[in-house]
């Protein structure tokens, strides 16, 4: 049956319409579950909050488990879902820039939209950053390019790169969320309280 | 600490190991799952209403057009054996065997979005059959050449001439056939058709003068 645009169930003018739905649904539940403090969000690197890490790995496992059950009741095809293409490197140091970016502003993308929306006056500063980040790569787009366009691995997954069955990838995936769960709750637990 | 805190404390501890007990058997339930062969390709209710169809064909004039003009989206595939194709083809054709019809190699020349594919074979048969195998996968821009090569000979390379109570398209038809013939190199073909005849040689035997028998 699914996916429901590309297989003409609902027709693709309802795109955007949909986009705009689950946008603010997402902003709402971001602000709503206290992502929008950058105190929040840093916890992560200083050891004290966890729940950034907690909410992805717990997002990405449910999602997971709910494609695959429903590729398996038919419900959608996995094979037509788009998949991501591959840059190793550029990959790597896009997110070590990225994670740069978060421990010093204290906001992943989304989230800053979020929190300059209630008015944060740093998320703001963030945002015109992000803006002079995508000014200067930009500029130096011809500079960038042989990293940028180097060590194409095509449409791949995990499981395609592994060799291993997707579904044995989920249940140890699933193992290694729940023992990341507990081990961060260990350290937060050591490290000092901080309120915020 | 209070009672009641102590009771919230160790329902909070406890849904979190639910939630995380069922999220693992979520998993392994994928796990265990008895796994079965899925169908790849096109579903066989719309397989089989495109079947029906008879909006893959394409005739001989239209494949004639598109190469005479040059038609940079047309490519060409001849699903004969190897042989075949090496005796004879259309211009610029890739032969792909109706075996090979599958085989990753010629998945590239099949399974694309650039090119209206034109399958064909002696007649239309085996490029159908070519074409059943694509389009259940899923391919699309695939067409099938009506009547196939021996189609081809018969209106484009040797074209019958329209009876004179035929409509004026008929002759329009012929004319085209005619130099598209001509382009395929087998020139004017009227004079090649034409055989000629053998002269009639008659014999002319004398007659012998019989001598009168008999008599009154």
């Amino acid at each position: 049956m699914g996916p429901l645009i590309p297989n003409g169930i609902i027709p693709p003018e309802w795109n955007f319409v949909i986009a705009i739905l689950i946008g603010i649904v997402f902003g709402f539940t971001l602000e709503a579950s206290g992502f929008s403090s950058s105190r929040k969000i840093v916890g992560t690197f200083y050891g004290y909050d966890f729940a950034v890490l907690k909410v992805f790995f717990t997002a990405a496992l449910v999602a997971m488990i709910g494609v695959y059950y429903m590729d398996y009741l038919e419900l959608v095809n996995i094979e037509e879902l788009f998949v991501l293409p591959t840059y190793t490197w550029s990959a790597i140091t896009g997110g070590v820039f990225m994670g740069l970016g978060f421990v010093l502003g204290g906001f992943c993308p989304g989230t800053t939209l979020c929190a300059a929306a209630i008015g944060k006056i740093d998320a703001m500063a963030t945002m015109l950053g992000i803006f002079i980040g995508i000014f200067i790569f930009s500029e130096l787009y011809d500079f960038i390019e042989p990293l940028f366009d180097s060590s194409y691995l095509g449409r791949i997954t995990i499981s395609d790169s592994l060799g291993i069955s997707p579904y044995w990838f989920i249940f140890l995936f699933a193992i290694l969320a729940v023992i990341t769960f507990y081990v961060v709750d260990v350290i937060r637990k050591r490290v000092k309280k901080v309120f915020y | 600490m209070s009672k009641t805190y102590k009771i919230k404390k160790v329902i909070v501890k406890t849904e979190y190991k639910v939630l995380a007990a069922l999220l693992i058997i979520l998993a392994g339930g994928l796990v265990l799952l008895p796994k079965y062969e899925k169908n790849s390709g096109i579903k066989p209710e719309s397989f089989l209403l495109n079947i029906m169809s008879t909006e893959r064909y394409i005739t001989t004039d239209q494949i004639a057009d598109k190469i005479i003009k040059q038609d940079p989206n047309l490519l060409l595939i001849d699903v004969r054996k190897k042989e075949d194709y090496d005796s004879f083809s259309l211009p610029n054709a890739v032969n792909i065997p109706l075996e090979d019809v599958l085989s990753s190699d010629s998945e590239a020349y099949l399974n694309q979005d650039e090119y209206d594919v034109v399958l064909f074979s002696n007649d239309n048969f085996y490029a159908d059959q070519a074409w059943q195998l694509c389009n259940r996968m899923g391919y699309k821009h695939i067409y099938v050449l009506k009547g196939g090569l021996n189609e081809w000979f018969n209106t484009i390379i040797n074209p019958k001439e329209p009876k004179v109570t035929e409509p004026e398209l008929a002759f329009k038809q012929y004319d085209f056939r005619k130099a598209a013939g001509m382009y395929f190199g087998v020139g004017n073909n009227k004079t090649t058709t034409t055989k000629v005849k053998p002269k009639k040689v008659i014999k002319l035997t004398k007659k012998k003068k019989k001598v009168a028998e008999g008599g009154c």
